[in-house]
């Protein structure tokens, strides 16, 4: 089984292949000495040789390594990672879509929600006011004052 | 040189931009003081603010974010024992001690005062060293500008911690993302995969504001929820009082290890990509080794303080001196700072003082200023901050991320780049749990075009590649890269050596 850099390892060594063999395909030009493959195939070509070296060195650390129980290690939360990129990925994605001020609001109540879940009525007035507040004052700052055209949405126009 | 410090001092202190810089500071003692959010987060949340301004009032109020952060991160390291910053870890060995021994204003006021002084003394490095370094670089054809950059990324991928392979493959990466785009010299389309917006290629600051900030905040993310809380070990009612020239007398009687340790933080801060929170463990370090009494440190001796705070305010001098001679960023920080530079079509580089020379003297001036300004926030503030810093992650998130991505569309007004930020937070995160290096990835992206740009005019001026080699200066640079990398093995090994030796004791600092 390999470990989780061995696995690094591989990954940047396959993708730079893939990009080397897809700069095989561009062109020279009979105007400059060195054509638009030159540098790009020196850089994935390193990055390949880092990434083999990164593999192997792991293989063979891994093998004279004694079987050791993994360490103890706090118990991280994972789960509330994902749905943070998750509701940011819809913010961003929204953000054409419904403009700037609706996509804030939304987006910053639901990760404030997720990440402290609001208790009662005063937990989601806090949620609420967060977002407006948020919103508001940036949206304020920017387009009044630092004159920042934020996007607006095309199926809001607000 | 004095007359235009003195021009640019008169400048700082008006009203446009001494309010810039005077905010900037402001909200980099509360973003130092925040545990959990770093100097860059605090610069890459005031960036998109200064995209409507000039451009000295947007440097001043980054650099009163960055000064003011160096600051602002020992108030929990002293109070809380909690660091506010990575660059005030050492600060907590001693400062906490000497707080619970029931002097919390003698520990707060050591360590601010030493920053002040390691930060002057800075400024005086910073100064006089700028100019004659960018002059210098002045003579650099493109084969020493490639050496160089080359050295810089060597240096970085071989300083970070852990694996030096894996240093070298982040810093590869890094410039893998520069090769997608158009070549710059025929704009023939390369590794675009169709995609119109990559053409341009990939914007920096995007990459930057994502990778930076959701390693950190996805970072915090997942131990919330748990059973983490913030001790708050020093009574908010104790007096923080204290007599500031007992202090000032306290620090100006050691005056070798207020000198060597903000040497260490300039030497540390000229060296790219290193950063602070090495600058103030080394000081720290070599305060205990050259101490006649090294078991007293750990137990709140002023030592400790004064070593690692002097060192992590003086480490901004040598970051803003790499910066502005060289055009290569000290650090990430600097790095938002040559971001916010190109987006107001400067240059950076040698030529940045000759061509520029009213703001680069402006911000030579914005950055002495700030330390007056830090004493101005903190001589009636302190106290608040304890009060500001237990402002809940779950709100400051959200906040900081959206104005990320005002940060990251207000560029070039496009939503590309915010789709260019979700991606690379996702890498940054992913780099976090693959243990890779965020440094060296960053500075590949930075300096990638600049290596190119640079080995295509050489090639171009002259095809013989031994040039690199030969000529003098590109020669010394290209072996110092290559010592540097086997500096590290040596020291990777000797690290091994010693952890299988002691049984893995004190692997940590």
């Amino acid at each position: 089984m390999l470990s989780r850099d061995a696995w690094a390892g591989l990954a940047v060594l396959a993708a730079s292949l893939v990009l080397f063999a897809l700069t095989l395909g561009l062109k020279d030009s009979p105007l400059v000495p060195i054509g638009p493959g030159f540098y790009p195939r020196i850089v994935l070509g390193i990055t390949a040789l880092f990434g083999a070296m990164l593999l192997v060195s792991e293989v063979l650390a891994q093998r004279g390594r004694q079987p050791v129980a993994p360490p103890m290690r706090d118990k991280l939360n994972y789960a509330l990672v994902a749905i943070s990129f998750a509701i940011f990925g819809l913010y961003v994605v929204s953000l054409p879509y419904l403009g700037f001020r609706i996509a804030t609001v939304a987006y910053v109540a639901a990760a404030n929600a997720t990440l402290d879940p609001p208790r009662g009525v005063r937990g989601w007035a806090r949620v609420a006011a967060t977002a407006l507040v948020t919103a508001f004052i940036t949206h304020l700052i920017f387009e009044r004052y630092l004159t920042v055209l934020l996007p607006r949405g095309a199926w809001t126009a607000f | 040189m004095f007359e235009l410090l003195g021009a640019g001092i008169a400048n700082i202190i008006q009203f446009k931009y001494l309010v810039p810089l005077s905010i900037g500071t402001l909200v980099g003692v509360v973003g130092g003081a925040l545990p959990g959010i770093t100097i860059t987060m605090t610069v890459i949340v005031v960036l998109p603010f200064t995209f409507g301004l000039e451009p000295l009032q947007g440097l001043s109020a980054m650099i009163g974010v960055y000064v003011g952060g160096e600051c602002g991160g020992l108030i929990t390291s002293c109070l809380l024992g909690i660091p506010g910053k990575p660059s005030a870890v050492a600060t907590t060995f001693d400062g906490f001690p000497m707080a619970k021994k029931g002097e919390p204003g003698r520990a707060l006021w050591l360590g601010i005062w030493a920053s002040i002084f390691g930060g002057l003394l800075g400024a005086v490095f910073l100064v006089a060293t700028t100019e004659p370094l960018a002059r210098m670089a002045l003579q650099f054809g493109p084969w020493e500008f490639f050496s160089l950059f080359v050295l810089a990324l060597s240096m970085v991928a071989g300083l970070a911690e852990g694996s030096l392979i894996k240093g070298l493959v982040a810093g590869a990466l890094g410039l893998v993302v520069t090769v997608l785009g158009n070549d710059p010299v025929m704009g023939q389309a390369r590794l675009t995969f169709g995609i119109r917006f990559l053409e341009g290629g990939i914007p920096f600051l995007p990459v930057l504001i994502g990778v930076f900030a959701f390693a950190q905040i996805m970072s915090e993310v997942e131990r919330m929820g748990g059973a983490y809380k913030a001790i708050e070990a020093v009574d908010r009612g104790v007096s923080l009082a204290v007599s500031h020239l007992k202090v000032i007398g306290e620090i100006l009687s050691r005056p070798v290890l207020l000198l060597w340790s903000t040497f260490i933080g300039l030497a540390i801060g000229v060296l790219p990509g290193i950063g602070g929170s090495a600058a103030n463990m080394l000081a720290y370090d070599q305060a205990k080794k050259f101490s006649r009494h090294p078991e007293k440190f750990g137990s709140g001796i002023p030592e400790g303080i004064i070593a690692s705070e002097s060192s992590n305010n003086s480490n901004v001098a040598g970051s803003l001196v790499t910066i502005m001679a060289f055009g290569i960023p000290g650090d990430a920080v600097t790095a938002v700072m040559l971001g916010a530079l190109t987006i107001h079509g400067i240059q950076s580089g040698p030529l940045f003082i000759a061509q520029n020379a009213p703001l680069a003297y402006g911000m030579f001036a914005a950055y002495i200023v700030a330390h007056a300004l830090v004493l101005a926030i903190l001589f009636p503030g302190v106290r608040w901050m304890l009060r500001i810093v237990s402002i809940p992650k779950a709100v400051l998130f959200p906040v900081v991320l959206v104005l990320c991505v005002i940060g990251a569309y207000a560029l070039n007004n496009t939503v590309d780049n915010v789709y260019v930020l979700l991606v690379f937070g996702l890498c940054g995160y992913g780099m976090v749990k693959l243990g890779l290096p965020l440094a060296p990835f960053i500075l590949g992206v930075i300096l990638g075009d600049q290596i190119e740009i640079n080995l295509v005019r050489s090639i171009m001026t002259d095809s013989n590649p031994w040039l690199f080699l030969t000529r003098p200066i590109s020669g010394g640079l290209l072996i110092a890269s290559v010592l540097s990398v086997a500096l590290s093995v040596w020291q990777h090994r000797r690290q091994q050596k010693r952890l299988a030796a002691g049984g893995g004791e004190d692997a940590d600092f």
